[in-house]
């Protein structure tokens, strides 16, 4: 048991340079023997664990203030057993179409690999090392279908991101010179005593700017709908539900490694003008992909909000957010790859009368939606009812709240448009893959039904004192899909010339180079007038 | 007073201009890579005792330089060499594909 955390990163990675040295088709298979190794090693792990709580691993025999170390807690087995599985469900959704691709799949492998190093980690440089590793992956992989806008996308990710992680490294650095060890458990002792001093908080909004930018906060988010757009269904459907979340675990490790309070409404304010932000955009777009990619975003800004606590019900609300958005967002995802590749057009307007085309697709899609939007017995409603429970007191923010379910209402009726009418373009039937939609759209389920037992045997959090399904939940559920019907019927669907030009807009390099400065100064002002 | 503290802050301020500011996407890459050298060169000077011995155990441990940075500093290094070699790549392709290095051109060309 001791050595499963190694072998869960380097499983991965060897498969994957096997399958790129045999360059041979039939070695692709392996992509799914490793799989299946690797969700028994996560399983004979998880039982073993759960009685352990924290399991450490130091490599190499050295003292754990200088040498590597591994720290498995119970936010990062949460996190191993989500990537396997939604690595599992995205191999096997990406099966038929890439059957004969060799480098596909050594580079998805790789990419896993270094996800599962990033989640486990307790070493702050071998964090910043997993996250250039999984960036530049998954430039390679945005670039994938190799036409103009996708080498675009994918040159704008790498630049912004990197530039994002260099403020970490500087981060980095001056951790190094305050504690004298990149331990993240032996830091967050050794700031426990100095946590007021200028320049711990200096190195925390450096380290925050770079996972801000890497997980889409609100003025650094620029790169996501260009990345999203590009990449194919599979592709998307991983940043979304899974890599974006690597900046929102960092996160979490930074506030528990610093602990410092006076960010705390800082960080509910950038929430909640990213989730805005994205529902706005996500309004005026017209391109099926882009207005799930802003979804992310908004989605993003919501799990910050819960985050942004670090404590009791709503940190729990966020967490769980996290995980319930990584199944739904890939869910949807992957119905929008099988949808465009039948219609050949990704114009929202084009697509008409899915539910005729593919019942079976519909129905996932269905549920991924209802989801999204927070419906009772979904997923995507626990956790947005947990982060709005502890809000119950403060008026202002769970209007906030409301407000944002509103806009994504909204914005879901009118994707909700391409499953009804009759399509006017002709397509080719076309093999879709059920199965992957299908396990996804169940986890969505089990999910949403069965979040008090889950909760209880993976964080040891009672949730059931929250009643879930009371009649005022369910009234205002519809209220907010009425109320959203109608911003789109009148305000979306005229397609007004302001909704046109919010469309339009986009935001070039060096503004939004600027933007990201600007967000560093922003948290240094605040962290001199108000902490 | 002319050290390399300052010698590395002015080297960030100017890189952060030259990315703020820059509409070529070559200019972007060597404004990402002053950026990184200068770091860099802050990370190594801070540690860096004067006079100080190369950490080999048989040595004095006073006079010895902290080996851990320097290790660090290697990898990132490697990290920005290969980020740059992507980049430069991808600048290429871009070039065949639009004809042009400006970046507010290409966000607004079409396809």
């Amino acid at each position: 048991m001791d050595y499963i955390p190694i072998i869960l990163i380097f499983l991965p990675l060897l498969t994957s340079i096997i399958i790129y040295i045999a360059d041979d088709k039939r070695a692709n298979a392996l992509a799914f023997v490793t799989q299946i190794a690797l969700i028994f090693a996560t399983l004979q792990y998880y039982f073993s664990f759960r009685n352990i709580g924290v399991h450490k691993l130091t490599l190499g025999g050295w003292d754990q203030f200088i040498g590597i170390t591994l720290r498995n807690d119970y936010i990062s087995v949460s996190f191993i057993l989500t990537s396997v599985f939604i690595w599992s469900i995205v191999l096997i959704y990406g099966w038929p179409k890439h059957r004969k691709d060799t480098k596909y799949h050594f580079f998805l492998l790789m990419q896993q690999g270094c996800f599962l190093g990033l989640v486990q980690t307790n070493d702050l440089f071998n964090f910043f090392l997993f996250i250039e590793l999984t960036t530049m992956i998954s430039t390679i992989l945005i670039l994938y279908k190799n036409d103009g806008y996708s080498i675009r996308a994918g040159l704008f990710y790498l630049l912004f991101n990197s530039i994002g992680m260099l403020f970490f490294l500087i981060g980095i650095i001056m951790v190094y010179m305050i504690s004298g060890t990149l331990n993240m458990e032996v830091t967050s002792y050794k700031l426990m005593v100095i946590r007021d001093l200028g320049l711990v908080k200096l190195s925390f909004i450096f380290m925050i700017a770079a996972v801000g930018v890497k997980s889409a906060f609100f003025p650094v988010y620029n790169w996501l709908p260009k990345a999203h757009g590009a990449a194919p269904a599979s592709i998307s459907a991983l940043l979304s539900g899974l890599l974006v979340k690597s900046g929102l675990y960092g996160f979490i490790r930074l506030n528990q490694m610093f602990g410092l309070e006076g960010f705390k409404s800082f960080f509910i304010a950038v929430g909640f003008i990213t989730a805005v932000s994205g529902v706005v955009f996500a309004l005026c777009q017209k391109d099926i992909k882009q207005i799930l990619a802003f979804h992310t975003i908004s989605q993003v800004g919501l799990i910050l909000i819960g985050l942004s606590t670090m404590e009791g019900m709503q940190y729990y609300g966020g967490l769980l957010h996290i995980f319930n958005h990584a199944i739904f967002k890939t869910l949807l995802f992957l119905c929008v790859g099988n949808i465009i590749t039948v219609y050949d057009s990704r114009r929202i307007t084009e697509i008409r009368g899915v539910f005729r085309t593919m019942p079976f697709l519909s129905v996932f899609m269905i549920i991924g939606m209802l989801s999204i939007t927070g419906s009772p017995l979904f997923n995507g409603f626990v956790s947005k009812s947990i982060i709005k429970y502890s809000f119950s007191d403060f008026p202002v923010l769970d209007t906030m709240i409301n407000i944002i379910n509103i806009g994504t209402a909204a914005s879901f009726i009118k994707f909700s448009q391409v499953f009804f009418g009759k399509s006017e373009t002709l397509m080719g039937e076309s093999k879709t893959d059920n199965l992957s939609l299908f396990l996804l759209s169940i986890a969505c389920l089990v999910m949403g039904l069965f979040h008090v037992p889950i909760t209880r045997e993976l964080w040891g959090v009672e949730l059931h004192h929250i009643n879930l399904l009371s009649l005022e939940k369910w009234f205002i559920y519809f209220l907010t899909l009425f109320i959203g019907f109608f911003i789109y019927k009148l305000l979306i669907e005229k397609d007004y010339k302001l909704v046109k030009s919010i469309r339009h807009s986009s935001i070039s390099f060096e503004a939004s180079n600027i933007l990201l400065v600007l967000f560093v100064s922003l948290m240094i002002l605040w962290s001199r007038v108000m902490v | 007073m002319f050290n390399e503290y300052l010698l590395s802050f002015i080297l960030i301020l100017i890189s952060l201009y030259g990315l703020c500011t820059s509409k070529n996407i070559i200019k972007s890459i060597v404004c990402l890579n002053i950026l990184e050298i200068s770091i860099i060169l802050f990370f190594l000077r801070i540690f860096d005792v004067s006079g100080g011995s190369a950490p080999i155990l048989p040595n004095e441990l006073s006079s010895m330089v902290d080996p851990l940075p320097q290790a660090l500093v290697i990898t990132a290094i490697v990290i920005g060499a290969s980020v740059t070699a992507l980049a430069l790549m991808l600048s290429i392709k871009v070039f065949h594909h639009y004809g042009t290095l400006d970046w507010k051109e290409l966000l607004e060309r079409e396809g």
